[in-house]
């Protein structure tokens, strides 16, 4: 069929006469590039901006920020437990009771050398009284009544994982050696720890399992809200010959968009929280007991690179999420029309 | 070119809004299609997109048989068929440019390759100067021009359009007939919907009417 426009048999139409149309080659290069110019490139086909894609961008950023924060919260807190116990695995603890003062620096000393001639031991580091003293201050205050209590030395003992020491041994070998000598290789603790911890992380999950939900109804719902305001769209694309394939790609492209930007602003903002954490802990604890037990808790607040990239994991899941669920619309959409 | 047989349309459990309709059109006619309103005027011309599936009966198009053509090769054959709106379905945040454009954009063809044909075909409509425009400042006349000039841009075989003319004046309504006219005479099948006595008298062509879902040619 030819072109009915390049034709000029036409009289009585609208608009100029074809005659007026025709150019010159040179002349009609001019003229695309000026009209290219005045069109500048071509609108996307899905609409860039409205009301309920806005309300989507807004909704995606706030969810992935709640989300970023749970699952960040979630990890820094298995990762301060997973430190905590490897610490503890890796460290026995002698306790040496005070007896007759001359000779209680010289039973630590010879407590210290015992344990380092030990197999399987690593470090003997034995604390001052001074040291002895500073654990107890977020308990009782810093008081000169410290100087006068009876406080027992602690000998800290690092042992080696790859081949641990017979701890049975050394126990039994401390206790008839040297009187008021106890070693504590945290077992008790360790327990409960494991106890607490688990319960936190386990809570934490169940807190990430319940954001995570509310993001996947909320990003689910918001889509479906901004894909019916481009029904219009959708149904003029697949009137005018477009096949499925391309309406959907067009949309998941753009929604894939949305989500990725709005996704990267709540994962931006959720970092932001974690850097400042540790300086906000400072500010507010003001140090003491709560920031000992805190930072016992929690280690030092500061999140490590794998946490920030389950960031990245997050919003990489937000942004499928409202791919798929576009993808999901349009389909719906054109079956109604097929 | 297109052929019905028995075609019945009903919508969910109502009753059929179209009864053993049987035609048969061959490439380069030329149609009105008329009747009351509600008669089934917009069915039929959705029928004829393939955005409805018939409850019963044969719908064929360009010799094939719609009823078993996957989805892909629908659309494909879509390609082949220009609509008019009745509601000009224009796309709010396209320029007029990019709205005439939409479908060679959609058939995968390179803006360079059909740009100047747009530009040429916008001013023939007599758009040239509300090409950069968007459609909420058109006038009514202006936006249909642009839905004809859309549904033209990628030469279809079939023209439909759905009340035409209803948004324009007479002066207006005869120069869009006119434009009908010539695309028929290029080799295109045009089905004009349209309940506008005063339009069909202009025109001696064969008017499909539609009377209580029963379709008559006369």
């Amino acid at each position: 069929m030819k072109d009915i426009w390049k034709l000029n048999n036409i009289k009585d139409l609208p608009g100029r006469s074809l005659e007026a149309v025709k150019t010159s080659s040179w002349v009609a290069v001019i003229r695309g590039l000026v009209n290219r110019n005045a069109r500048a490139t071509s609108s996307p086909i899905v609409q860039p901006a409205s009301v309920a894609g806005r309300a989507l961008t807004v909704v995606i950023a706030i969810m992935c920020f709640l989300a970023c924060l749970t699952a960040g919260a979630v990890y820094m807190v298995n990762q301060s437990a997973n430190d905590w116990f490897a610490d503890i695995a890796s460290e026995v603890t002698v306790q040496v009771i005070p007896g007759e003062a001359s000779e209680f620096e010289k039973k630590v000393t010879l407590v210290s050398l015992f344990l380092a001639k030990q197999a399987g031991i690593l470090r003997v580091s034995p604390l001052s009284s001074e040291e002895s003293g500073e654990l107890l201050k977020p308990w009782l205050g810093d008081t000169d009544a410290l100087s006068a209590l009876p406080v027992p030395r602690l000998i800290a003992v690092e042992i080696d994982r790859a081949s641990p020491p017979d701890l049975t041994d050394i126990r039994r070998a401390l206790g008839s050696n040297f009187k008021g000598v106890t070693l504590d290789d945290h077992r008790r603790w360790q327990s409960e720890l494991r106890t607490v911890t688990r319960s936190l992380v386990l809570g934490g999950i169940a807190v990430l399992i319940l954001v995570g939900s509310a993001t996947v109804a909320s990003i689910v719902s918001a889509t479906k809200s901004a894909m019916a305001s481009n029904r219009e769209i959708i149904e003029v694309l697949h009137f005018v010959g477009a096949r499925e394939r391309f309406i959907a790609h067009e949309f998941e492209k753009h929604f894939l968009n949305i989500g990725i930007r709005a996704g990267l602003v709540g994962a931006l903002g959720a970092t932001l929280m974690f850097l400042l954490l540790p300086v906000v802990m400072r500010v507010l604890s003001g140090g003491g007991l709560v920031a000992a037990e805190f930072k016992q808790l929690v280690g030092t607040a500061v999140l490590d690179w794998p946490g920030y990239i389950l960031f990245g994991v997050v919003v990489v899941v937000v942004a499928s999420l409202c791919m798929l669920t576009s993808r999901y619309g349009v389909y719906r959409i054109l079956k109604s029309h097929d | 070119m297109i052929r019905f047989e028995n075609v019945g349309l009903r919508y969910s459990l109502g009753p059929e809004v179209l009864r053993d309709v049987d035609f048969h059109l061959v490439r380069g006619s030329f149609h009105f299609l008329t009747g009351a309103s509600g008669a089934g005027k917009t069915s039929l011309l959705r029928l004829l997109l393939m955005s409805l599936r018939p409850s019963r009966g044969l719908i064929h198009l360009f010799g094939q048989n719609c009823a078993d053509l996957p989805s892909p090769e629908r659309a494909d054959l879509r390609r082949r068929i220009g609509i008019v709106f009745q509601d000009f379905r224009l796309l709010d945040h396209l320029t007029t440019w990019e709205n005439v454009a939409l479908p060679l954009r959609v058939f995968g063809k390179s803006e360079a390759s059909y740009s100047e044909d747009v530009t040429d075909l916008l001013k023939w409509v007599g758009l040239g100067d509300r090409m950069t425009a968007y459609p909420e400042v058109l006038s009514g006349g202006e936006k249909q021009r642009a839905a004809i000039a859309r549904a033209v841009i990628g030469k279809p075989e079939l023209l439909l359009a759905d009340e035409p003319t209803g948004n324009v004046d007479p002066n207006m309504a005869n120069r869009l007939l006119r434009l009908f006219i010539e695309l028929n005479r290029l080799g295109t099948s045009v089905i004009i919907a349209t309940h506008d006595f005063q339009l069909m008298e202009q025109c001696d062509a064969p008017r499909m009417v539609l009377n209580e879902g029963h379709l008559e040619i006369k």
